[in-house]
C-alpha cells in the first residue's frame, strides 16, 4: 500500500515549501509541491509611482534583492519604450553577474552539498590522501594537506562536543551517501572556503550598487552611479580596479573549485543522471544586453518543448512578443479566487484559503503556464537552450564539464542526460563558469566605453497620459523572472511578479499536469522512506527560494522538517 | 576600537516584520556612534547574515519575534542572548533560503568567526499582513527597543550621543503619518521625537 510522506518546515510565518509524496515499493508514486505562505505583496504596489516600484520589489526577497529591483526598472522601461545607456547596461550586467556568482556558490556549498556529503565520515579521512586526490583534480592552491587538516579539526571539534550545531539536521550515515571519507573532507573544506569567495562576489555588488544588501544605484532609465575616473567617491579607476581584483579571485574559485567539485560529485553519483527528470519543457529569456535598445545579448533565451533539444525555439529579445503573449497563471489548485487562467497584466491576487487538499486546492503558488504548458526554468533551461542554439560560450563550458566528468569517473555524459537532478547541478556550474568569463568581459566593455569619453548613465523617463503595459525580465540565478506592470496617469494600475520558483514549484493546473518539482520527484527511489534524503536532493537541485519575504525569529524553537509517514 | 554591528532584520512589506529596519533607521537618524559601530537595515538576509556577523566583537540585532503568547503581548520587547538563540535547532533544509539567524550564528560559530556577544532585541508583532506600516502596539514599543540597544552599548562600553538636530529619517516605505506621541520619561530614549518626524521622499533621479 502507498505510504504518504509530508515534508513540512512548519514555521509559523516563514513556512514556505511543503512537499508531499506517496511512496510505493520504496519509490515515489505521486507528489505535491505547495507553498504554505500567503504573500500578496504585489497589491502594495498599486497606486504608487512606477519610478519607486523597484525599491519595494527589492524587498520581496532578502536573498534576491537585486534581481527584483532589476526586473522592476526593466518593466517600467519596457512600458515607456525607454532605452538604457551603454554604461548603465554594463554596470547593471556586472551587478547581475556578481550577484549570480555569489548565489550559485552559496547554493551549491551552503545549501545543497550536504545532501551528498556525509559530515560524520570526515573524522576518518586522511588529509594527505585528500590533498593528493585534490591535486589530481585541480590546480587550486588551497588544496594542501594543511588546509584539509584544519577543516577536519573543525569537524572533529563539533563532533566531539556532542553538539552538532549547524549539522544537527543532516541525514548522516544514510545509505544514499556514498562518498569516501577523503572526498567528504575535500568537499567540506571547500564548503568552508566558499564563504570567503561568495563574499567577494557580493563586495562587487556593493561597490557598484552603493551598498548591500539593498542596492541604491538603480533608476528607471539607467543607473545613478556618477562616473569620474579620478574620484574615489564616484565610480572611477580605483573602484574599477578593486572590482577587477575581486572578480579575478571569484573567477578562479568558480573554475578551479566549484566547477571541478560538481563534476567530481557527478562522476561519483552517476545514477543521479537517471533520476529527477520531470518536466522537459524549458524556458529562458535572453539577458546581459549589449546595446542600449536591447537587441543583442550575451545569454540566449528561448524554449525547448518535450525534451526536443534539436527543436529549440529562440527568443529575439528579453521582452519578446512570443513570451509576452504566452504567459498565463492558472489558479485551479492554488488558494486564490477566480477560475480562468489570467495573463499577468490582468492578473489578480485575491486569496481564498481552503486548507491543503491534494485533489482540490493545496498551494499559495499559482501555476504559470506557457501556451498552457508547465515549463522548467533555471540554469539547466538556460544551458540546454544555449547549447541547442550552438551558443559558443555555452558549448565551451558544457563540453568542458562533460570531459571532466568523463575523466574522473569514465562516464560518457550526453546532453540528454542533463534532464536530471545532477543535470541541474552541472548546468548551474556550467552557467557559473560562463558568467565568470562574462564578468571580466563586461568590466572591460565598461572601461573601454568610459575611455571613449562616454559618461552617460541615465535617460530621463517620460510618461504619457495613456495606459501602458510593460514586462521586465531577468534570467535570474533560479531562472526566468518577469515583472508585469500596467501604468496609468503615472501610477501603477497593476503589478504582478512571475518568479522562477513559481514556474518550478507550481501545483497542478486545470488539466492535471504536474509542476516541475512534482514531476521531477516521480519514480525517485527511497532507501529509507522515513529519511527522504533523495527527495531533498532533487528539490534542492532546483535551488528553491519560495518566500524569503518574511523573516521572523521564533523563540519557541524550530524543528527539523517534519517528516510524517502515514 | 571595538567592531559592533547594530542590525535591523525584517521585511518592510509585511507589517510588523518591518520593525527591525525601522528601528535601525531611527537609530541612524538620532544618534552618533563611536568609530567601529555600523548601523544597518539588513532586510531579510538569510545566510548572507553570516557575512554580517563575521569578525565583529559584538552584534545587536533588532527583529520581530513570534511568541507563543496572545495578541495582548504585541509590542512586548524580549531579549535573547547568544546562548538562547543557539539552543534552537537550525531551520529545516527544505527551503534553503529560509534559514536565517539561528543558522547564520551556528555557521559563524563553526567557521570560528562568530561574535562573542550577541543580543537580539525582539519585538512581539501584532500583524504580519502585507503592508508597509507598523501596528500601534509595535510603534508604542519603539522607544523601549531603542533603550535596550543603548543599554547594551553601555554594557559594552561603547560611546554614542544624540544628534542635535537629528539627521533626516529615511523610512521611505511608510506612507502614513505616525500618530504615536512620544512619552517624555527618564529612559535613555525618552526625549526623542523620532516617531513624529516627517517622511522622506524616495530618492529619485
Amino acid at each position: 500500500m502507498a505510504k504518504r510522506i509530508t515534508i513540512d518546515p512548519i514555521t509559523r510565518i516563514e513556512g514556505h515549501l511543503r512537499i508531499d509524496v506517496e511512496v510505493d515499493n520504496n519509490a515515489v508514486s505521486n507528489a505535491w509541491a505547495s507553498c504554505t505562505m500567503w504573500r500578496g505583496i504585489e497589491n502594495i504596489l498599486r497606486g504608487r509611482d512606477p519610478r519607486d516600484a523597484w525599491l519595494f520589489t527589492q524587498r520581496f526577497c532578502g536573498v534576491c534583492t537585486t534581481v527584483h529591483a532589476m526586473a522592476s526598472v526593466r518593466a517600467v522601461e519596457d512600458a515607456l519604450k525607454l532605452e538604457v545607456p551603454l554604461n548603465a547596461q554594463y554596470i547593471r550586467n556586472l551587478i547581475l553577474i556578481a550577484h549570480a556568482l555569489h548565489d550559485h556558490i552559496v547554493h551549491f556549498y551552503q545549501l545543497s552539498a550536504l545532501d551528498w556529503v556525509d559530515i560524520l565520515q570526515i573524522p576518518k579521512a586522511d588529509p594527505a590522501a585528500t590533498a593528493k586526490l585534490a591535486e589530481s583534480l585541480s590546480p587550486w592552491t588551497r588544496n594542501s594537506r594543511n588546509e584539509f587538516k584544519a577543516a577536519q579539526d573543525r569537524v572533529n571539534t563539533v563532533a566531539s562536543s556532542g553538539q552538532l550545531g549547524i549539522f544537527m539536521n543532516g541525514y548522516w550515515g544514510h545509505p544514499a551517501m556514498r562518498l569516501s571519507p577523503e572526498v567528504n573532507l575535500l568537499a567540506f573544506s571547500h564548503y568552508v572556503q566558499a564563504l570567503e569567495y561568495q563574499r567577494k562576489a557580493l563586495q562587487v555588488v556593493g561597490i557598484l550598487g552603493g551598498k548591500t544588501p539593498h542596492i541604491q544605484n538603480l533608476t528607471v532609465g539607467g543607473v545613478a552611479n556618477a562616473i569620474d575616473l579620478d574620484s574615489t567617491s564616484a565610480l572611477g579607476m580605483a573602484g574599477l580596479e578593486m572590482i577587477r581584483v575581486l572578480l579575478d579571485e571569484v573567477v578562479q574559485f568558480i573554475n578551479q573549485v566549484y566547477f571541478v567539485d560538481v563534476c567530481a560529485l557527478a562522476a561519483m553519483y552517476p545514477e543521479w543522471f537517471k533520476i529527477g527528470k520531470g518536466v522537459t519543457n524549458y524556458l529562458a529569456v535572453p539577458d546581459l544586453p549589449l546595446d542600449s535598445a536591447g537587441t543583442a545579448y550575451d545569454l540566449p533565451g528561448g524554449t525547448i518543448m518535450n525534451g526536443n533539444i534539436a527543436g529549440v525555439h529562440p527568443f529575439k529579445t528579453a521582452s519578446d512578443k512570443e513570451f509576452r503573449d504566452a504567459v498565463s497563471e492558472d489558479v485551479t489548485h492554488a488558494y486564490y479566487q477566480g477560475g480562468k487562467a489570467l495573463h499577468p497584466w490582468v492578473g489578480e491576487t485575491e486569496p481564498a484559503f481552503t486548507g491543503w487538499d491534494g485533489e482540490q486546492k493545496y498551494s499559495w503558488v499559482k501555476s504559470p503556464r506557457f501556451n498552457g504548458q508547465p515549463m522548467q526554468v533555471g540554469p539547466l533551461a538556460q544551458v540546454l537552450i544555449g547549447y541547442a542554439q550552438g551558443h559558443l560560450l555555452t558549448r565551451k563550458y558544457t563540453d568542458l564539464a562533460i570531459g571532466k566528468i568523463g575523466a574522473v569517473g569514465g562516464l560518457r555524459v550526453t546532453p540528454d542526460m542533463l534532464h536530471s537532478t545532477l543535470g541541474r547541478h552541472a548546468a548551474r556550474a556550467i552557467r557559473a563558469s560562463m558568467l565568470a568569463e562574462l564578468a571580466q568581459k563586461h568590466l572591460q566593455l565598461l572601461i573601454d566605453n568610459i575611455a571613449k569619453g562616454d559618461y552617460t548613465v541615465h535617460n530621463q523617463p517620460v510618461f504619457s497620459g495613456h495606459e501602458v503595459e510593460g514586462v521586465g525580465t531577468h534570467e535570474a540565478p533560479r531562472g526566468t523572472l518577469s515583472h508585469w506592470i500596467v501604468i496609468k496617469d503615472e501610477k501603477i494600475k497593476n503589478y504582478q511578479a512571475v518568479v522562477p520558483s513559481t514556474w518550478n514549484a507550481s501545483p497542478r493546473d486545470r488539466s492535471g499536469a504536474h509542476g516541475p518539482y512534482e514531476a521531477s520527484l516521480l519514480h525517485t527511489p527511497l532507501a529509507r522512506p522515513e529519511e527522504p534524503l533523495e527527495v531533498l536532493r532533487t528539490v534542492h537541485s532546483f535551488d528553491p527560494c519560495m518566500a524569503c519575504a518574511c523573516h521572523t525569529f521564533d523563540p519557541s524553537g524550530r524543528q527539523i522538517a517534519k517528516v510524517k509517514v502515514l | 576600537m571595538k567592531k559592533i554591528l547594530i542590525g535591523g532584520i525584517g521585511n518592510i512589506l509585511l507589517g510588523d516584520d518591518g520593525v527591525g529596519p525601522y528601528v535601525a533607521r531611527l537609530l541612524k537618524a538620532h544618534f552618533e556612534f563611536e568609530d567601529g559601530v555600523e548601523v544597518i537595515d539588513l532586510g531579510t538576509p538569510a545566510l548572507d547574515l553570516i557575512d554580517q556577523l563575521t569578525e565583529k566583537d559584538a552584534v545587536i540585532l533588532i527583529d520581530s519575534v513570534t511568541t507563543d503568547c496572545t495578541e495582548a503581548d504585541a509590542g512586548a520587547v524580549v531579549l535573547y542572548r547568544k546562548a538562547d538563540i543557539m539552543r534552537h535547532r537550525p531551520a529545516v533544509r527544505m527551503d534553503p533560503h529560509s534559514p536565517a539567524l539561528v543558522d547564520a550564528l551556528l555557521s559563524a560559530e563553526l567557521f570560528g568567526v562568530a561574535p562573542a556577544d550577541v543580543l537580539l532585541v525582539g519585538i512581539a508583532g501584532a500583524s504580519y499582513e502585507a503592508g508597509c506600516s507598523l501596528s500601534k502596539p509595535v510603534k508604542a514599543s519603539l522607544e523601549e527597543a531603542i533603550a535596550e540597544v543603548l543599554n547594551e552599548l553601555d554594557y559594552l562600553g561603547v560611546g554614542y550621543q544624540w544628534r542635535k538636530p537629528p539627521a533626516e529619517l529615511d523610512i521611505w516605505w511608510d506612507n502614513f503619518d505616525v500618530e504615536h506621541k512620544t512619552e517624555h520619561n527618564n529612559s535613555a530614549a525618552g526625549h526623542l521625537e523620532m516617531c513624529r518626524s516627517s517622511q522622506t521622499a524616495v530618492t529619485r533621479q
